[in-house]
């Protein structure tokens, strides 16, 4: 094993680690609580999971998204929520490196190891159209002052530094940094999603919060492709999550039709539940090499979007129709809260939606496959 | 504090088997991984080091693909590690192991403190540690279930000997083996996964350590593994019970006169 | 080579002997066709465990005697262990696999330069070799093993696997010893204080509930610790429960846990690996619980349950009034 594969083994091997003593004991709790229990979240940052994809200059482990992919996979076969919340961190590190000024890096970056990053787009008035953006960014000196409402913020709430989609008083998209401590900062509704239920999602109200002019990232009228690029990596990181749901489904169904007997047959003996146990394997596998394509491609520096869209378009659909199909092996007891198999899919019928729509995923992918 | 703790890497748990039909060991994926009792042990040294200073150094015997094992150690935290590896160390068993490690902890230089964990999960022996006190000539104190620093020459050791526990008064150089209970092993971090590979890691063979050819290996052990097996089970005539717990729990109570 | 004796290291614990000890002189006579066997024993001076021994009939005791060995530690042990063998070479030593058992028969064994084999579960001998019996490497495997040219032959072997049976057909002859008992100051004895331990705790338990992970609920534990109360017995697990926050690694039966030998032993969602097995074996009457009807613990069950463990302990523990 070279020393790359094998810092990734031993990446996978903590997150492994860290799933089986810490999260899966307590995933059907924190989906029934609806939150994190207390300190959890502390162990996630004292065991230095922040800092996997951080560039070592800053202080961080500098994996890349073919390990981190992995490894929040393996997290989430365990639980979900709490590999969605690495995931909205981790694609907005990978913003700040990309896009930052080295002022800006230098001053947020060696933090992103004890603190979330977050990442927000969505406005009230309505989705993911970022035309419609109506946070407004007035230049005043050297510095900015901002103000607008955003929801359904991944770990909003949770996290202390926000990138925040605006329109500048020219009227050219751009994303600031913000800092939750500054003036006129507060936190406004939470969500109560029916899925992902540890993941905090919630609203940040900016009431003229004035930022020095280096908090803007990239270039004033670069808000767009910033955007784009946060989605782009998300959904890879959304990928390998939805292979993790999957597989948890696939494990919870297979350990149960290895127990369970219909008329002194085992489960997993009968070829109506071998045709589903089949069909989420494979679903399983299809979202693997899907993350995997596109995380490959977005290390080698070659074009991953459209990958990225088909990992998170079909992942999403897979995972859900895989959870269901799980929940249809264990019978009534799939029904049940007292079984993993409904939270599963409430937790991946979430990634339907966000970070785009399947439906505008399809139309990404749809143009890419156009313009060919 | 000088710390040495001594590792051993052993398959993942389960992922060997014996084939009923051939009686061959079939190792399915084995992979390898750090014995976790030793994780134990390299913790006990960690918090040993954060108390008083000093060192961790990881010590191991094995084929060159056990450096994998070490970078866990060093990704845990450990300063630095070494590798005794040859063909000529191959088929040791225990009293070989003990000379071989003996000689690399004398190479490496005198300790205060050596660690073991209690036990390998693969042989289960735990047999080592005391055979490298003896051979070293130091006080040991087995089986530890707490380790306090006592002074930079003295340490108190809690031990488990299962019916009672005793205090243990240490003057160091000793060697110390952990139960698991003693702690829970730090995870490794990712910038300490990073970390590691930057930590040094040397790997000596026989003619480095200068050991007596006769006391290496095969050739150095007194035990030979004649056969191995998968042992019979004799096995029972089971009585099913009812279907309903009610009536099944009725029939034990009755039949066994609980 | 060694002379034709069969030393058994008879071990104290709290100034009483520990059982194994009893169990390896009964083993020991049954395999020595011939051979002497020795029962060694290292007591303080007021101490007069010999008494005891000698109802299990080994032909010879032989005696360290000194005050010291109140306390005493693994290093003042082993070196008078082995003045006493240099002066006269037996052919095997057998040691309890008991913590104490586990840390000075390597010492020795040093000192000696021979061969050990550690927590064997079966020995015998094949002509003038003591075949070493033990589990290796994961699910089931077992090898033997044997010293061919260093004697003593030396073994340590797991509590609970033989039984020990009295025999007063023999009337053991008391020896002294000779040795000089050598302080070494390097590592003192403070304290020693008897604790309830799980771990020997299930090794003499008369009933044991054994959760695997099958059945492993919060709930379940609750309940299997209530019928363990109401039958006067200890709640065990298996490997995988070890991770727990309720159990640690000496509540573990099995290969690398303890062996018990309970004369009852309910099985809860124990599916039945042979790491989990090994430890079971001298249980007398056995009740398995599991959903799966194959599961290969009903093999060695005498009774078996086909279904939920905790609808099962709630049954019991609602009939048992």
């Amino acid at each position: 094993m070279d020393e790359l594969q094998q810092k990734k083994q031993m990446l996978i091997q903590t997150y492994k680690r860290f799933t089986r003593r810490e999260l899966s004991p307590i995933d059907m709790q924190i989906d029934q609580d609806g939150m994190y229990p207390v300190g959890l979240f502390n162990k996630v940052v004292a065991t230095g999971l922040l800092s996997t994809t951080l560039p070592r200059e800053y202080g961080g482990a500098g994996f890349d998204f073919n390990a981190t992919s992995d490894a929040l996979r393996i997290m989430a076969t365990g639980n979900a929520s709490m590999a969605v919340t690495l995931e909205g961190h981790f694609k907005t590190i990978e913003q700040f490196i990309k896009y930052g000024n080295k002022q800006l890096n230098d001053k947020h970056l060696p933090s992103a190891s004890q603190r979330i990053f977050a990442f927000s787009m969505t406005e009230p008035s309505g989705g993911s159209n970022p035309l419609g953006i109506s946070t407004i960014a007035k230049k005043v000196g050297d510095d900015w002052v901002i103000s607008g409402d955003k929801i359904m913020i991944t770990n909003g709430g949770l996290a202390q530094v926000y990138c925040i989609l605006c329109k500048t008083d020219d009227d050219q998209m751009a994303v600031f940094v913000v800092d939750k401590d500054m003036p006129g900062f507060s936190f406004g509704k939470k969500e109560d999603f029916i899925g992902l239920r540890g993941t905090p999602v919630g609203e940040v109200v900016l009431n003229k919060v004035r930022v020095p002019g280096y908090h803007l990232l990239g270039k004033v009228g670069q808000g767009l492709e910033i955007g784009d690029n946060a989605h782009a990596d998300a959904r890879v990181l959304m990928g390998a999550v939805l292979a993790g749901i999957t597989e948890h489904a696939l494990n919870v169904a297979v350990d149960y039709s290895k127990e369970r007997k219909a008329m002194d047959t085992l489960l997993f003996q009968m070829q109506v539940t071998q045709e589903k146990i089949a069909d989420i394997a494979i679903k399983r596998q299809n979202i693997v090499n899907l993350y995997r394509s596109a995380a490959n491609n977005k290390v080698a520096n070659k074009p991953y979007r459209e990958l990225a869209a088909m990992a998170k378009s079909y992942g999403s659909r897979a995972a859900v129709i895989s959870g269901d199909e799980a929940l249809q092996i264990l019978g009534g007891y799939g029904y049940s809260r007292e079984y993993p198999v409904e939270h599963l899919i409430r937790d991946a019928r979430a990634m339907e939606l966000a970070e785009g729509t399947i439906e505008k995923m399809n139309i990404e992918i749809t143009n890419a496959e156009i313009a060919k | 504090m000088k710390i040495i703790v001594c590792v051993k890497q052993v398959p993942e748990n389960d992922s060997v088997k014996i084939d009923p039909k051939t009686n061959d060991m079939v190792r399915t994926g084995a992979q390898g991984v750090m014995n976790p009792f030793d994780r134990n042990a390299i913790e006990t040294a960690l918090e040993l080091k954060e108390k008083n200073g000093g060192q961790v150094i990881l010590l191991i015997m094995g084929p060159d693909s056990f450096t994998e094992v070490l970078r866990d150690g060093l990704a845990m935290g450990a300063d630095s590690a070494y590798l005794l590896s040859s063909k000529e160390f191959g088929g040791a068993d225990t009293l070989a192991t003990a000379y071989t490690l003996v000689a690399g902890i004398k190479k490496i230089g005198k300790p205060d403190v050596i660690l073991f964990g209690r036990q390998s999960e693969d042989a289960d022996t735990g047999q080592v540690g005391p055979i490298v006190a003896e051979d070293l000539n130091i006080p040991q104190a087995t089986f530890a279930t707490k380790v306090e620093t006592i002074s930079a020459t003295t340490l108190e050791v809690d031990r488990d000997l299962e019916s009672s526990i005793q205090k243990v008064e240490i003057k160091l150089p000793a060697e110390i083996t952990v139960r698991s209970e003693i702690n829970f092993p730090r995870y490794e971090t990712p910038i300490n996964i990073v970390k590691s590979f930057d930590k040094p890691l040397t790997i000596w063979n026989e003619k480095d350590l200068n050991v007596d050819p006769d006391k290496i290996g095969k050739k150095g052990s007194q035990t030979i593994v004649t056969k191995v097996y998968a042992p019979k089970k004799e096995t029972k005539q089971v009585k099913f019970l009812s279907k309903k717990a009610g009536d099944a729990a009725k029939t034990i109570i009755n039949e066994l006169d609980l | 080579m060694g002379n034709q004796e069969i030393w058994v290291y008879v071990e104290i614990n709290n100034l009483m002997v520990e059982p194994t000890s009893f169990q390896l002189i009964t083993k020991a006579k049954q395999i020595a066709n011939g051979r002497k066997v020795v029962a060694l024993i290292a007591e303080p001076k007021m101490s007069h465990l010999e008494s005891d021994i000698k109802e299990y009939g080994p032909d010879e005791i032989r005696i360290l005697r000194d005050e010291r060995f109140r306390g005493a530690n693994d290093e003042e042990l082993a070196d008078a262990l082995f003045q006493v063998v240099k002066r006269n070479t037996p052919n095997a030593i057998i040691f309890p696999a008991t913590v104490r058992g586990r840390s000075v028969a390597p010492r020795l064994q040093a000192k000696l330069q021979t061969g050990l084999t550690a927590d064997c579960l079966d020995i015998y001998y094949d002509g003038d070799n003591l075949v070493q019996v033990k589990p290796t490497y994961g699910d089931g495997v077992m090898c033997n093993i044997i010293c061919p040219d260093k004697r003593p032959q030396m073994v340590t072997v797991r509590p609970n696997i033989f039984e020990a049976k009295v025999d007063r057909t023999i009337k053991p002859k008391i020896q002294a010893a000779e040795f000089e008992f050598h302080e070494d100051a390097r590592s003192e004895v403070e304290a020693e204080e008897p604790v309830d331990h799980t771990s020997t705790d299930l090794t003499n338990a008369k009933v044991i509930i054994a959760l695997g992970r099958g059945a492993y609920s919060e709930k379940n534990v609750e309940l299997a610790r209530q019928l363990a109360e109401k039958l006067g017995g200890k709640v065990g697990v298996s490997r995988p429960l070890t991770d727990k926050p309720e159990f640690t690694h000496s509540d573990q039966i099995g290969q690398s846990g303890t062996t018990v030998s309970p004369d009852l032993l309910i099985n809860l969602g124990i599916s039945g690996a042979v790491q989990y097995t090994v430890g079971v074996e001298k249980a007398k009457k056995v009740i398995s619980v599991n959903t799966n009807r194959d599961a290969p613990i009903f093999d060695l069950s005498d009774y078996g349950y086909v279904g939920d463990a905790g609808a099962f302990l709630e049954a019991m523990l609602g009939n048992l009034e």
